[in-house]
């Protein structure tokens, strides 16, 4: 292993993948293996009445919530989703039973003739009726959270404030759109369940089906199969899918495999959480902003799923990367008769973004600043504050990471350049963002839930096993810790394996989300590797492991949302061209610009890929991904409608890095595919803005809301 | 199960529809994605009648009246051929993803009568003309009254459209736009196509028409007739109110009555001030 | 009615026995065994189950087994075989155009069908030849990197 760990290295999972022979989920089968569909609410609320299922030809079976342990309860955060409907269903698509056997044909046929009679109760299908419904969902006031931050005094600044500038900004859906689908095959035999597919989180799955099946810890098994892209999708909704088909296996005796449709899994799973954000900001007589207030509403849909998590961060990062002393931040997660919305890059930090951003640049507008300047004197620097009050201790290089997209992109002459284009029709516009992303878990999340433990085993022949739980969903991290291992023990990097996690073999090191996987779980590599180093030459097979300790001279306080919510922060500058057509309002971007502080990069093109992925992916959050719920049904609910960007709607992207390590992450490295996300939705929504002179405030921003904001001025 | 049938000769599929009812399959790309619906596998007992292996569907030919292009005529082939005029090879090349033109047809399109189908408005604004043929005989019918509505056509139980021609006719000026869900393998919101033809600065013939922006093209020749008439004095303001009246557009998953009827007339506005 | 259709599969001559409007995706996964070719989608927009037919590109999802027959079909596993191949994978990681992988055989159908075509594409001709092919990855640029390199390593080979 090279002594510069940034430089890049083959992938060891991508021969496979490129020659087909890496097997997902869709690619396994088992001897005797059944499919199981699911049976789906066609209503949005009600009681079901009754079920009348077809006499089933033989072989075939319906497994519903009498096939399962009472309660019937899923635990996530909550315990308040049945695996299958007990007797109430809450959103279009809610599972009522699976059928399962040989053939899918005959399966789609049995699932044709099942009859279910309803009682209909009125839905809650926007966040004004969640709020005031007299009917809740959940709970006694049909919040999932209701969370209140401050920071400072904002009363007291009320009364000092020279300006005062309040907005209103909205985020829609959006759907994770992996390219595999979800899938789960569940296998019962001896007592023991073991669960094989697609997912990002092993133990979810683990503990999820020991609360529920009540079983003992070694009676249940989840192994991970190669997996076609996560995003957040495969957090939490896998352990749904899994405890589906391991009723259904225990049932059958025999394997049985769920793999979603695509238009199954665009309308019925997880997703983005629209969000409404109010922003009030109090700004003094140099146009420093003093205060500001936040009502953040987030919409949950049916279930609780990860939505206080999402809200918090939303919250945490709603000041963005400026400095503001005093805050009030009040957020709302609501529910509604809806698909549950769930986990997603970036996670609730890109609503957040999205409001700071622009809110920003319309004050600066409404009182004739120069955007860009306005930002910069409100920046936040070293030794200031989070919005919660923790500090922020490393070196914050925005200012420089500005400068170098401003060069990069021209930006100050595109600005000017632009504007007499578009004297002559031409409308084309430019617009940056800055942005942040709180790397790992919100909060003490590591410390008092996660507690993540890793291993390493040198065996005889001295390679290196990587055991943790952690998995390679397609960004890398298979490639990452068998880089930060070899490097650290100083061996080739063929020396070390990492085998798809199987929860009987690998130690609980927690999910792979929020980056930990390179910060937390990476670290914690690097710990066991140092201490493996020391004992290279005992003559046997070796465990080492390494257990999270808490950052020393970090505090955190989750029930007043006091202290450090994250211990290190990677940031980032976005820059995106536009131009629009002038009669039908389309955006073509034109080019995009990234620079970043992600700390020390573990392989420079696997960065990369992270930063172009991660743009795309804002981008078309931003733009053409559009999903509208009406009357509870999805209308955009196919792969036609619901529509992600192609090599055709997205331009080459140039990016670039610095650096400011990070004490505590391996080698210095910081947080990484979240952040990518979170700056390009911003910035694009301030090109059209740039290009049409008018202002932005919701996304998607489609042609159609354009046109009516051009002709009705709203 | 289905049962099928791939013969290599027109004659011969004439013969087998004359007395079995068939599904046409064209290129299949609409079929084959809803084809639980169409086929029903194992339930059914449909007969499925494959184009592809019919040679002489696939021949695209001139000569000083018409361009004959046949029905079985990929759309890949109707973007690369030179015979065929460019508005029409842009809106193939608008279509889809280029695998999917490797086997879409244009009889397909035809066929397929969806009121955001692609070539279908140049088609109309062309004047093309559609060849139905039968073991009996064969009839020629103007596009517009082929397709009667969404997904309803003019064809019968025996009858295979076998050819389009369209008649020859140098338009000095055209456009067709196309205002997509996204740059590729996108859907029609709307679209917009417009052929004129100028002598001495006199405007000799306009065609005029836009797609899915009502159940089927929208295309008007007394409109169109009304503006060759007025000639140089036209008010484009007045065009499009006229216009206005016969776009009818719907909201949908995929854009909004509004947009596209906006779009369609600015797109139409646009295309005027060229003239 | 199950029909007997008979077809080049990677360069052997194959017979299988089907219903003729079963699509050619399934033909290759349940009765041949070959999974390179993915289900994305199941509409012809995904690009996951690509593979060529007499050397043009197509969704296997949307192709009837009955259309095949007596055609030449090429899946990834085939040209796994190729001095292609070995170029166009060894580009594929050198510019790191694999993440998930779940779309990666198909993109590397597609890119084979592009250059076939077209030895030397520009970057608009790529964009063009890869745009029925979603990555909800990678944001493309890094695979038209890859074809690009491909395209020059292997020149006079397509």
């Amino acid at each position: 292993m090279g002594r510069d760990i940034a430089l890049s290295i083959r992938r060891d999972d991508a021969i496979a993948k490129i020659s087909g022979e890496a097997k997902y989920t869709c690619d396994v089968k088992f001897e005797n293996m059944l499919y199981g569909k699911t049976l789906r609410s066609k209503i949005a609320r009600g009681k079901i009445k009754s079920i009348k299922y077809p006499s089933l030809p033989e072989g075939y079976y319906i497994v519903d919530k009498d096939d399962v342990p009472k309660p019937n309860k899923l635990k996530i955060l909550k315990s308040d989703m049945s695996v299958f409907a007990q007797d109430v269903v809450n959103y279009v698509g809610e599972p009522i039973a699976l059928v399962v056997g040989e053939d899918k044909e005959i399966i789609d046929n049995i699932l044709s003739k099942i009859e279910v009679e309803y009682e209909n109760i009125q839905p809650i299908l926007t966040l004004e009726e969640g709020l005031n419904t007299k009917e809740p969902i959940y709970g006694d006031n049909n919040l999932f959270a209701d969370y209140v931050v401050e920071k400072g005094d904002i009363n007291e600044v009320k009364n000092r404030a020279s300006y005062v500038y309040e907005g209103e900004y909205e985020t829609g859906y959006q759907e994770q759109f992996y390219l595999e689908t979800q899938g789960i095959i569940a296998d019962f035999k001896d007592g023991k369940i073991t669960i094989y597919g697609s997912m990002q989180c092993p133990y979810y799955i683990k503990n999820a089906l020991l609360d529920f099946f009540k079983a003992d810890s070694d009676k249940i098994r989840v192994v991970q199969l190669t997996t076609g892209g996560g995003f957040g999708g495969k957090e939490d909704y896998p352990s749904l899918i899994a405890a589906q088909a391991a009723a259904a296996s225990i049932k059958c005796k025999r394997p049985v495999k769920i793999v979603y449709d695509r238009d199954e899994d665009i309308e019925f799973t997880t997703k983005r959480h629209p969000s409404k954000i109010k922003l009030k900001s109090y700004l003094d007589d140099n146009f420093k902003v003093i205060g500001m207030e936040a009502d953040i509403i987030l919409d949950g849909g049916a279930y609780a799923s990860l939505s206080e998590v999402v809200l918090q961060r939303a919250m945490f990062a709603i000041s963005g990367v400026y400095n503001i002393e005093n805050l009030y931040v009040k957020g709302r997660a609501v529910a509604t008769n809806k698909a549950i919305s769930g986990a997603f890059r970036g996670f609730g930090a890109p609503q957040a973004f999205f409001a700071i951003e622009i809110h920003m640049e319309h004050i600066a507008k409404k009182f004739n600043l120069n955007p860009l300047d306005f930002k910069i004197n409100n920046l936040i620097k070293r030794g200031d504050k989070s919005s919660t009050g923790g500090t922020f201790r490393d070196e914050i290089k925005l200012k420089e990471m500005i400068k170098r997209a401003e060069i990069m992109s021209s930006y100050n002459e595109k600005k000017s350049r632009f504007k007499e284009e578009r004297k002559e029709g031409k409308l084309k516009g430019i617009g940056m963002s800055l942005f942040f992303h709180g790397g790992g878990f919100t909060g003490s999340g590591e410390r008092d839930h996660i507690k993540a433990k890793v291993k390493l085993l040198k065996k005889i022949d001295e390679t290196v096993e990587i055991l943790i739980s952690n998995v390679e969903m397609g960004q890398g991290a298979m490639t990452t810790s068998r880089k930060i291992v070899a490097y650290t023990l100083n061996i080739p990097i063929e020396k070390v394996i990492f085998e798809n996690p199987d929860t009987d073999r690998v130690p609980d090191s927690g999910p792979t989300v929020a980056s930990r996987t390179t910060v937390v779980v990476g670290e914690l590599l690097r710990e066991a590797a140092e201490e493996l180093k020391n004992r290279w030459n005992e003559n046997e097979t070796l465990i080492v492991e390494a257990d999270y300790k808490y950052p020393e001279g970090y505090e955190w306080d989750g029930d007043k949302f006091k202290g450090d919510a994250y211990t290190s922060y990677s940031f980032g500058v976005n820059v995106v061209e536009v131009e629009v057509d002038s009669i039908t309002y389309e955006s073509t971007i034109k080019n995009v610009y990234a620079v970043y502080d992600i700390g020390q990069a573990i392989d420079e093109r696997i960065v990369k890929g992270q930063i172009d992925g991660g743009i795309v992916q804002g981008l078309g959050y931003a733009g053409i991904e559009v999903m509208e719920n009406k009357e509870g049904r999805f209308l955009q609910r196919t792969s036609s409608d619901y529509i992600i960007p192609t090599s055709k709607d997205v331009p080459y992207i140039y990016s670039e890095l610095l650096c400011e390590p990070f004490k505590y992450g391996p080698y210095g490295a910081k947080a990484l595919g979240e952040l990518t996300f979170v700056g390009s939705p911003p910035a694009y929504a301030l090109s059209v803005e740039d290009a049409l002179g008018l202002e932005i405030s919701n996304i998607p921003v489609r042609p159609e809301n354009i046109l009516e904001v051009l002709r009705h001025g709203k | 199960m289905v049962k099928s049938y791939k013969p290599k000769r027109l004659e011969e599929a004439l013969q087998i529809i004359k007395n079995e009812d068939c599904i046409l399959f064209a290129g299949g790309t609409d079929l084959m994605v809803n084809r639980k619906i169409y086929f029903d596998d194992k339930n059914s007992d449909k007969k499925v009648l494959f184009l592809s292996s019919i040679e002489e569907l696939k021949d695209i030919s001139s000569d000083s009246n018409y361009i004959e292009i046949g029905s079985m005529t990929t759309l890949c082939s109707v973007e690369k051929n030179n015979l065929i005029p460019e508005a029409l090879r842009e809106a193939a090349k608008s279509m889809a993803s280029p695998s999917i033109r490797n086997i879409a047809t244009i009889g397909g399109n035809i066929c397929n009568a969806s009121p955001a189908g692609d070539t279908l408005p140049y088609l109309y604004a062309a004047q093309a003309t559609l060849v139905l043929e039968s073991i009996e005989g064969s009839r020629e019918v103007y596009i517009g009254d082929f397709i009667k509505g969404p997904r309803k056509k003019d064809i019968k139980k025996h009858e295979i459209l076998t050819k389009i021609k369209i008649p020859l006719k140098e338009y000095d000026i055209w456009e067709f736009r196309k205002v997509g869900t996204r740059k590729s393998t996108a859907l029609s919101k709307l679209s917009f196509t417009g052929l004129a033809k100028k002598k001495d600065g006199i405007l000799e013939d306009i065609r005029l028409s836009f797609g899915a922006v009502g159940p089927t093209v929208v295309r008007c020749r007394d409109y169109e007739n009304k503006i060759i008439e007025i000639g140089k004095d036209i008010k484009i303001p007045e065009i499009i109110d006229m216009y206005s009246s016969i776009i009818t557009p719907i909201d949908d998953q995929r854009s909004t009555a509004y947009y596209r009827k906006e779009v369609a007339l600015s797109l139409l506005s646009n295309f005027l001030l060229k003239l | 009615m199950e029909n007997k259709i008979k077809f080049i599969l990677n360069g052997e001559e194959v017979e299988v026995l089907c219903s003729p409007v079963k699509r050619l995706l399934d033909v290759l996964r349940d009765d041949f065994n070959l999974s390179g070719a993915k289900e994305g989608c199941g509409k012809g927009e995904c690009g996951a189950c690509s593979v060529l037919i007499d050397g043009k590109l197509i969704n296997s999802c949307l192709y009837p087994a009955q259309m095949a027959e007596g055609k030449e079909v090429l899946t990834i596993e085939g040209l796994k075989k190729s001095r292609i191949f070995e170029i166009l994978s060894e580009s594929f990681i050198d510019a790191g155009a694999v993440q998930c992988g779940f779309c990666t055989p198909g993109m590397i159908m597609a890119s084979y069908a592009l250059l076939r075509k077209n030895p030397n594409p520009t970057e608009e001709d790529i964009r063009e030849g890869l745009s029925g092919n979603l990555c909800r990855c990678t944001g493309y640029n890094m695979i038209i990197e890859a074809v690009k390199m491909a395209a020059k390593r292997g020149e006079g080979l397509w």
